[in-house]
């Protein structure tokens, strides 16, 4: 059997199975779903060939399904992400009901992104993004009416996504004859030239997962609605979906038109960029203020995807670079972060902050995976992060003129440092408090993959070329040509760089010299003491005294910022959606429930009928 | 392997000349201050005498993991950025590896100190320590804006985003960058107000409000590797100012010992000039409440810095 269609026909058995399973045994569901992953990850690392097509023809349609340079750096992605999640998800959601119902459809969302990456047309591609959209949806409303609102948003958007996405398609179809999407580029059907809204279409249905400014305000509420070891493939894999379609679409906006520098070309590069500037702008301000861990990583997984698509928007080497690195480190951190986050809240009870504190003792596998993928979401060197973040600046600066879309990056991810921190410090610092005390450590299934992330997060930012390698492959099917990378050396086009390995060297050094002469020899020389024992002038805090200070963190900030949190996308999408539930609510009225209004409708139409039968019927 | 063991010599001799000026320049703005109070004050060697103290000192209690981290941190910070910024411009003495790493590096990884101590003062649970670090986060999403503005104006204008190479500039032309783009210096220069975090803008440490803020469960040995830390990154954020603004200092023509020495007057005379100007500020002015800090780099200094890329793009 060819081997595309195996692992798809595996996923689907895998789904029906651990639904049938958990009938028989619950315990069972999730570890079906776990080996399900792990066959169809060894089957496609070891069987698939880059560049092999499968063609085949379903209704009179030709499909083809194959895997490319650029679409396996998304599988790594998308099959790696999803196998951890789901060793994850063994333990996380042990003691839930419904498993099968969640298993099946998590298994169902993978085959989707799965099938998305395998499609060469754009019939499947469009059935797999359906299937994704819909078990995803499944998965959001999990927990019943507590998510429907929230479920709701995300399918109105994906709606709207979906049906641009098939407006293009069709489009596509009529006006260049095929399906297929290499054949599709290579006819020019993204030049942005004759049928400019094609591209459009798509780069809408795209943006609806990627969670681009204004069709971003389903994404905080499902990620954080969702259960955390589906939110860690949601945000970290899924939004990826719309960054592979909008990747292909732009290159082949870039690098096909006929003129790189043609006025509508740039339209869209401003806009693109700048949208994903503010999204990320808006995002992180409104991600400090959360006082949910969960939200608070659902905000901050918006503004990350911001800052992506800006890398795209630019189309230079070096910000599609950026974009692709900071699209695979972006679903490590992000994917490790909510694992913490699902580990806390089973531990615990509860992912807000303001009832919380104090954790880094009693979870500390938990707290260094929390911390080195804080340390790479922020960017601070020597880390992964930092890489990604290093390209999309230097791009910014060097390659596409567009200065102060680079403050306002800067802006948001200097204010990324102000949520980062509040993650850290809300769960895992501050006053150790008595509710607490009875918290352990994450059982070893759910510590295992989160401490894999943390490592890839380390190896990454002192070894960056593993990533480089696949990425720059993928760079040169999108039509990049002499695609350059270093194992771990950074260089832009004035040819300055940032060598990780200098960095990493000098930064090791110094911490060994350090940590022997200072560290060392008082870890064990001290003792220590509770986090009631502080200097509080002179003053003794008694035992069930509160001294955490957990609630409106970042008020001052929220004052010197006042004007930028009057604007909200998601109030002016409620006022959208009341002003036309007010128009739906007056055109129910005509149907009254009267025999004789419907009597009088029927007569006033014949009226109308007679007095416009000139104009209406003249020949 | 001679190599090796000279570049070694360098980095520690580069990393005691940082600290000693570092430390200095902090005594001599308190005896300053207590002359500008009209107290007598105390000798400009006290920080050192301070620091004595502090090493000889025993720890005996221990506020966990992240306490016992955060010096080391801003130690790494120190010195990683420290060998990473230019000290002279063209010398034998003072290993630099500025080709290794450029500003938008150094940027970052300056962060990577404070954020070391803030987990530090979060682990102690001390809420004084918290507030500060929430006043100093934000604080710092203040000045970094006119900060940034002011680097991206010169990279532009420049192309190129290497300090060593915008001293050699300077050095080339022999006009200094903060003439050549007025604007952007001025914005630097109220970004270093925050940078300093005299007063106005000292609301993080914040005397007598927040009993001295993150590092009020600090003390010992730890206390005074931060303080050393401390010292060591107000050089850097001198040195680095002088060679991004002041033409830097040194003559890579002449690597001599007496152009060297020459070369390290002008840094010493262009860095404490430097200094004075948030110390002067600080002076005459009382402490900020954390929005009034922020708004403030936000105004002028904001406009300023998009001014200087302006004037970058069009010159």
């Amino acid at each position: 059997m060819n081997i595309f269609f195996l692992i798809i026909l595996i996923f689907f058995s895998g789904a029906i199975l651990s639904f049938i399973i958990n009938r028989i045994a619950p315990k069972f569901s999730g570890i079906t779903t776990f080996v399900t992953i792990a066959v169809v990850s060894f089957l496609f690392f070891t069987q698939v060939e880059i560049n092999s097509i499968t063609q085949f023809s379903l209704g009179g349609i030709q499909m083809q399904f194959g895997v490319n340079n650029y679409t396996y750096i998304f599988a790594i992605l998308v099959l790696g992400l999803s196998l951890l999640a789901s060793l994850f998800s063994i333990k996380y959601m042990q003691d839930n009901d419904r498993l099968g119902y969640f298993y099946s459809n998590f298994i169902l969302s993978i085959a989707g992104m799965v099938g998305i990456i395998f499609s060469r047309d754009f019939i499947s591609f469009f059935i797999f993004w359906e299937i994704m959209t819909w078990s995803s949806y499944l998965i959001v409303i999990y927990d019943g009416a507590r998510s429907s609102r929230s479920g709701l948003k995300y399918m109105i958007f994906s709606a709207i996504g979906a049906y641009a996405m098939l407006t293009a398609i069709v489009s596509i179809k009529g006006s260049y004859g095929t399906f297929i999407i290499s054949e599709a580029i290579e006819n020019g059907a993204f030049n942005f030239t004759d049928h400019i809204y094609i591209p459009i279409m798509l780069l809408v249905g795209f943006a609806v997962k990627a969670a681009l400014m204004p069709l971003h305000v389903w994404a905080p509420n499902a990620y954080s609605k969702s259960p955390m070891s589906f939110t860690a493939i949601f945000s970290g894999a899924m939004s990826k979906m719309g960054i592979l379609g909008m990747g292909l679409v732009l290159a082949s906006v870039y690098s096909h038109s006929t003129d790189e520098n043609a006025f509508n070309v740039l339209i869209l590069r401003q806009i693109l960029g700048w949208l994903g500037g503010i999204t990320a702008v808006m995002a992180t301000i409104y991600a400090l203020i959360q006082t949910d861990a969960k939200k608070l990583l659902a905000y901050s997984s918006v503004a990350q995807l911001g800052y992506i698509i800006v890398g795209l928007s630019t189309g230079t080497k070096l910000g599609v670079m950026a974009a692709l690195f900071l699209a695979i480190i972006h679903a490590v951190f992000k994917g490790a972060l909510f694992m913490v986050a699902g580990a806390v809240e089973r531990q615990v009870g509860t992912t807000d902050m303001t009832k919380i504190s104090g954790l880094i003792r009693k979870m500390p596998f938990t707290f260094f995976t929390a911390l080195v993928s804080i340390i790479a979401l922020a960017g601070i060197p020597p880390l992964g992060g930092f890489v990604g973040k290093w390209m999309l600046y230097e791009a910014l600066i060097t390659e596409s003129n567009n200065y102060f879309l680079v403050i306002v990056i800067f802006f948001s991810s200097t204010a990324a440092f102000m949520y980062s921190y509040r993650f850290l410090f809300g769960l895992f610092l501050g006053q150790e408090e008595k509710e607490i005390e009875h918290v352990k450590e994450a059982p070893v299934t759910m510590i295992i993959p989160m401490v894999i992330l943390a490592l890839i997060l380390i190896v990454t930012g002192v070894y960056p070329g593993i990533l480089f390698e696949p990425i720059a492959q993928g760079m040169q099917y999108l039509g990049y040509s002499d695609v350059n990378w270093d194992m771990s050396v950074l260089v832009n086009v004035w040819g300055e760089e940032s060598n990780m390995a200098y960095i990493n060297l000098t930064i090791g050094v110094v911490f060994v010299v350090i940590f022997i002469f200072l560290t060392l020899k008082n870890l064990k020389g001290t003792r220590y003491v509770g986090t009631k024992d502080i200097s509080t002038s002179g003053e003794i805090p008694t035992e069930n005294e509160n001294l955490t200070f957990q609630l409106d963190f970042f008020k001052p900030f929220q004052r010197a910022a006042a004007p930028l949190y009057k604007r909200s996308m998601d109030k002016i999408w409620n006022d959208l959606g009341n002003a036309l539930e007010a128009i739906f609510d007056f055109t129910r009225r005509i149907y009254t429930g009267n025999g004789q209004t419907y009597a009088l409708f029927v007569i006033i139409f014949l009226v109308i009928l007679l007095i416009f039968k000139n104009t209406l019927f003249t020949n | 392997m001679e190599d090796l063991g000279l570049k070694i010599f360098g980095a520690i001799l580069t990393t005691i000349l940082g600290f000693t000026v570092g430390m200095t320049y902090g005594g001599i703005v308190r005896k300053l201050t207590a002359r500008v109070q009209n107290r007598y004050g105390p000798p400009f060697y006290q920080n050192f005498l301070d620091l004595l103290k502090l090493q000889v000192k025993k720890t005996n209690i221990a506020h966990g993991f992240m306490g016992h981290m955060a010096p080391v941190w801003i130690i790494i910070a120190a010195v990683t950025v420290l060998l990473f910024i230019p000290i002279l411009n063209g010398n034998l003495w003072f290993p630099n590896m500025s080709f290794h790493g450029d500003l938008i590096f150094l940027l970052y990884m300056m962060v990577f100190g404070s954020l070391g101590m803030a987990l530090g003062a979060g682990q102690s649970g001390n809420p004084n320590s918290a507030i500060g670090v929430s006043r100093g986060l934000s604080q710092m999403v203040g000045f970094e804006i006119p900060f940034v503005l002011s680097l991206v104006a010169l990279m532009i204008q420049y192309e190129t985003t290497s300090v060593q190479e915008l001293t050699q500039i300077q050095h080339e032309t022999g006009v200094w960058n903060a003439i050549s783009n007025p604007f952007a210096f001025l914005a630097a220069l109220f970004a270093s107000l925050g940078m300093f975090r005299y007063s106005p803008f000292d609301i993080v440490g914040a005397p007598a409000e927040l009993a001295s803020g993150p590092v009020s469960e600090f003390g010992g040995k730890y206390l005074g590797t931060m303080m050393s830390g401390g010292a060591i990154f107000a050089f850097i954020k001198l040195t680095l100012y002088v060679h991004l603004f002041l033409g830097g200092a040194g003559n890579p023509d002449n690597t001599g010992i007496i152009a060297t020495l020459l070369g390290l007057g002008v840094l010493l005379i262009k860095t404490f000039t430097l200094y004075m100007v948030p110390v002067f500020y600080g002076w005459i002015n009382p402490r900020y409440r954390t929005e009034q800090a922020i708004q403030y780099f936000w105004r002028w200094p904001t406009a300023l810095g998009i001014i200087g890329v302006i004037w970058a793009v069009y010159s």
